[in-house]
């Protein structure tokens, strides 16, 4: 009996407890800074290095470049990155090795849609997904990633 | 009301009945409502959650709106299912639960039917609603409903027994069996009601009461971890609705017949407090009730079957004959 | 003579205790099981066969994925082995971090195994308390490194972010708050009678058996078979730390539930240890840009929440592994079940297999 009536205690201090749930969908959930949510992607920075398509363990970027349109300048620019978000497992290994920062993480993580398609995001979405940038980004690792040896 | 009973049957008087049939069904689905809205709320409280807050204000619309639900529900039988008696199981479960309400005297005036075998008449027609549960089971076609519903016919029935003879101190103190009378045996002070002098009834009752109500730690017919949701895991939209509605009326009526049994009824717990109405008491005594078995339900887990059937024929049925014979050696001394 | 049959009854792969998409395939006899077949390769998703074309970086988040209780325990056992396999040397304060995690993460693992086996059992609260108190485990692990299930935190050579600042300081706050909670579990549930009754006795097999069928963790400890990793074939940094290996005599689902109690105290003493010692630094080995383990083979085992969870991994010399295998600690301790549940109840069909403490995803990885 001692260890029931024990228990009975332990639910009634409970409940003048303080509430610990959260009022999610009225009460935005502030991340920390580190949360890794929807990729944003500024085409300026990008040099088309291919390091993010290669790492990715899902396959979910794609990428392609053109050669840049100012003739002084060497290089390539981007002409579109997409991310599918019906693959993408938000592992941060494509901000880990992007050598510019160009692909970085934000702090939004509200995926859901009615529709498949919306979960593919195209460069203009990316870009356009500026609020919340993760500041702090590739801490403590050294730049470069594995390649692959194929 | 009561004098109408007595005197002949005539169509407005069947319509009188029939109006305060419907009334009382009202006022009892009203409480099935709110009690379903607290136990929410009281177990939500005690997990450190708010409970609903959503739906309405304070989330008071909740179970109106998943009552709506069930109603427009798709009704859905299963093919292999027996049919007829897939339809009259909810019915017969939830009858009986509602019928008796009938015979429970909620202050000195306000009885619907005063019975002479008024707690004979309880405990023989709840034990009705056992056959509709397996019948639910049996019914549907389901291995896991029917083990819920073998299940609930093994601790209906043992359990009965207790609960029945639990109470036959209360009715060799006050010499009846009618609930009103009992009442008014019961003084007007605490100390006068039933549950001190038949504490070991009062013990075995409230347990055994529990365990008819398939609430935790006794819903093994139920047992969602196990038989997923046991007699009724095939039943959908009003179907349910019944046995669920069942369910609480069962709730109301037991934490109704402890108030009048054992906590005095309508009586106030001092004399001196008597100017307040009975039914403030009545009520205040059966939410305490109803917020136990709540607060039970949000601390215990779930006892085995083969457990269950020891304490009830080992341990609550010995302790319940032994509080006849003490109470029939007390009454026989101070006779 | 009434003519009876045997019931046979299939529990799962939707079923409300099998913990994910687990099935077993039980004959009844009344509610008394005859026989008992698992079933299981319902959540596989062919980790190792993807992992033959995945870099080893690449492969640590589907590593997240495979015991998505304890994903921290994942990601070092596949570091560690690829570690030992170039003899890596990782810096100080990177190997404190990875022991402060784990025992973290073990404590979070062994509150969802405590608060889902009470809901197991029917009881509803402690369910919501362990989720409450695991909920600071997971939001420390948000901060460290922005995820809150699948963190792909560990990296070969170290780890991939230092802790934010303040954020041990969480942790030393969190210690005392853990201690006072497992003192409310107790009163809650360990003392309760109904409970006891559910659980003394239950599923008990012997050390011999469960040597025999390779079980491991507190499914091993139980029987009083002091073996546990850490201390017997230590990784990491595990032998600088005090900590004891609470083992049981009876080997039913009661010491069971006794030993992952105490190991979250263990593991609170190991944090607080961690706390104390761990030095300034680096958290990410220089030189290892790309990782190319040597050709050979190597088997690496770890203690996890679960019990041993090992890394074999056949290097040809590339960045992809030739071969990988994961021995999973569910998927071992899983065996001894259809020989548990012949002769016992539905009832304890889930009280056993409950207290095995299985997680599906790395049951069939």
């Amino acid at each position: 009996m001692k260890g029931l009536l024990q228990g009975l205690g332990v639910t009634l201090k409970t409940m003048t407890q303080k509430k610990v749930t959260y009022a999610y969908p009225d009460v935005p959930l502030t991340m920390p800074d580190r949360f890794r949510g929807i990729q944003h992607f500024e085409p300026d920075k990008c040099i088309v290095c291919n390091m993010c398509v290669k790492v990715c363990p899902t396959e979910c970027i794609s990428l392609t470049g053109k050669a840049n349109p100012d003739p002084e300048k060497k290089g390539k620019v981007i002409e579109t990155y997409d991310i599918n978000f019906e693959i993408c497992i938000l592992c941060d290994l494509c901000t880990e090795v992007c050598p510019t920062e160009a692909v970085v993480m934000t702090n939004h993580f509200e995926l859901s849609t009615y529709s498949r398609d919306d979960l593919f995001k195209d460069m203009k979405w990316l870009t356009d997904n500026n609020t919340l940038v993760r500041k702090e980004n590739n801490y403590a690792f050294p730049r470069g990633g594995a390649k692959k040896d194929v | 009301m009561l004098d109408l009973v007595g005197q002949p049957l005539t169509w407005t008087h069947t319509l009188i009945f029939a109006a305060y049939g419907v009334l009382l069904l009202l006022i009892i689905l009203g409480f099935v409502t709110y009690a379903i809205y607290f136990e929410r709320k009281v177990i939500g409280w005690m997990q450190g959650r708010y409970g609903p807050n959503r739906t309405g204000p304070f989330g008071l619309l909740q179970t109106v709106a998943d009552v709506f639900k069930l109603l427009i529900k798709e009704d859905t039988i299963p093919r292999k299912a027996d049919r007829p008696l897939f339809i009259l199981a909810p019915v017969i479960t939830f009858i009986p639960s509602f019928v008796v309400v009938a015979t429970i005297p909620f202050t000195a005036n306000l009885i619907h039917a005063d019975l002479n075998v008024g707690l004979l008449y309880y405990v023989a027609l709840s034990g009705i609603s056992t056959i509709g549960m397996i019948l639910g089971g049996w019914a549907s076609n389901n291995k896991y409903a029917l083990l819920g519903g073998m299940r609930s016919a093994a601790q209906m029935i043992s359990y009965e027994v207790p609960l029945v003879i639990s109470v036959i101190g209360v009715i060799m103190m006050t010499g009846t069996l009618n609930l009103h009378k009992i009442v008014e045996a019961q003084g007007d002070n605490f100390w006068n009601w039933n549950f001190l002098p038949q504490i070991v009834g009062f013990i075995v009752f409230m347990i055994a009461g529990v365990s008819e109500l398939n609430r935790t730690p006794f819903d093994l017919p139920e047992a969602e971890s196990e038989l997923v949701a046991g007699y009724h895991v095939e039943y959908s939209g009003f179907r349910f609705a019944f046995f669920m509605l069942a369910e609480y009326v069962y709730v109301f009526a037991i934490a109704s017949l402890t108030t009048v049994l054992f906590l005095g009824g309508w009586h106030a717990p001092f004399a001196l407090l008597a100017f307040i109405p009975g039914i403030v008491w009545f009520l205040l005594k059966f939410s305490i009730i109803v917020f136990f078995f709540f607060w039970i339900r949000a601390t215990m887990p779930r006892i085995r079957i083969d457990q269950l059937m020891g304490l009830g024929w080992k341990v609550l049925l010995p302790l319940a004959l032994l509080n006849i014979f003490i109470t029939a050696i007390y009454m026989g001394i101070t006779a | 003579m009434l003519r009876t049959e045997e019931l046979l009854l299939n529990v799962g792969p939707q079923h409300p205790s099998t913990h994910g998409v687990f099935r077993i395939i039980v004959k009844l006899d009344g509610e008394i099981i005859r026989e008992a077949i698992p079933v299981m390769g319902y959540l596989h998703r062919g980790t190792e066969k993807l992992a033959e074309n995945l870099t080893y970086t690449q492969i640590i988040p589907y590593t997240d994925r495979m015991d998505y209780v304890s994903a921290m325990t994942n990601n070092y056992v596949l570091v560690n082995a690829v570690e030992r396999m170039m003899n890596a040397q990782i810096p100080e304060r990177a190997e404190y971090l990875r022991v402060l995690v784990m025992e973290l993460q073990r404590i979070a693992s062994h509150l969802v195994w405590w608060g889902t086996y009470l809901l197991d059992i029917g009881a509803m609260s402690p369910f919501l308390y362990a989720f409450r108190d695991r909920e600071m485990i997971i939001d420390f692990f948000n901060e460290l490194c922005g995820a809150r299930l699948t963190y792909n935190y560990m990296r070969v050579g170290g780890v991939k972010w230092d802790a934010p600042d303040g954020w041990l300081d969480k942790i030393r706050v969190f210690i005392p708050y853990m201690r006072s909670k497992l003192e409310e579990y107790d009163r809650l549930v360990s003392g309760n009678e109904i409970f006891l009754a559910r659980i003394k006795g239950v599923g008990k097999y012997d050390a011999a058996t469960a040597i025999a069928y390779g079980l491991s963790g507190a499914n091993l400890r139980c029987t009083g078979v002091s073996w546990d990793l850490r201390k017997d074939q230590p990784y990491s940094i595990y032998e600088r730390f005090e900590f004891d290996v609470p083992v049981g005599q009876n080997g039913d689902c009661y010491d069971r539930y006794l030993i992952r109690l105490e190991e979250i105290e263990q593991s609170l003493r190991i944090i607080e240890q961690v706390l104390d010692q761990i030095p300034e630094g680096d958290t990410m080995a220089k030189g290892l840009r790309v990782i190319r383990p040597p050709e050979g083979d190597i088997y690496a085992p770890i203690e996890s929440p679960r019990g041993e969870i090992g890394c074999f991994i056949m290097s040809k010399g590339k960045t992809e592994p030739y071969r990988l295998k994961f021995r999973r600690p569910s998927f071992v301790n899983l065996q001894i079940l259809p020989k548990l549940l012949v002769g016992e109840t539905m009832t304890n069909l889930i009280t056993i297999l409950g207290g095995i403490d299985i997680v599906v995803g790395e049951v069939d990885c």
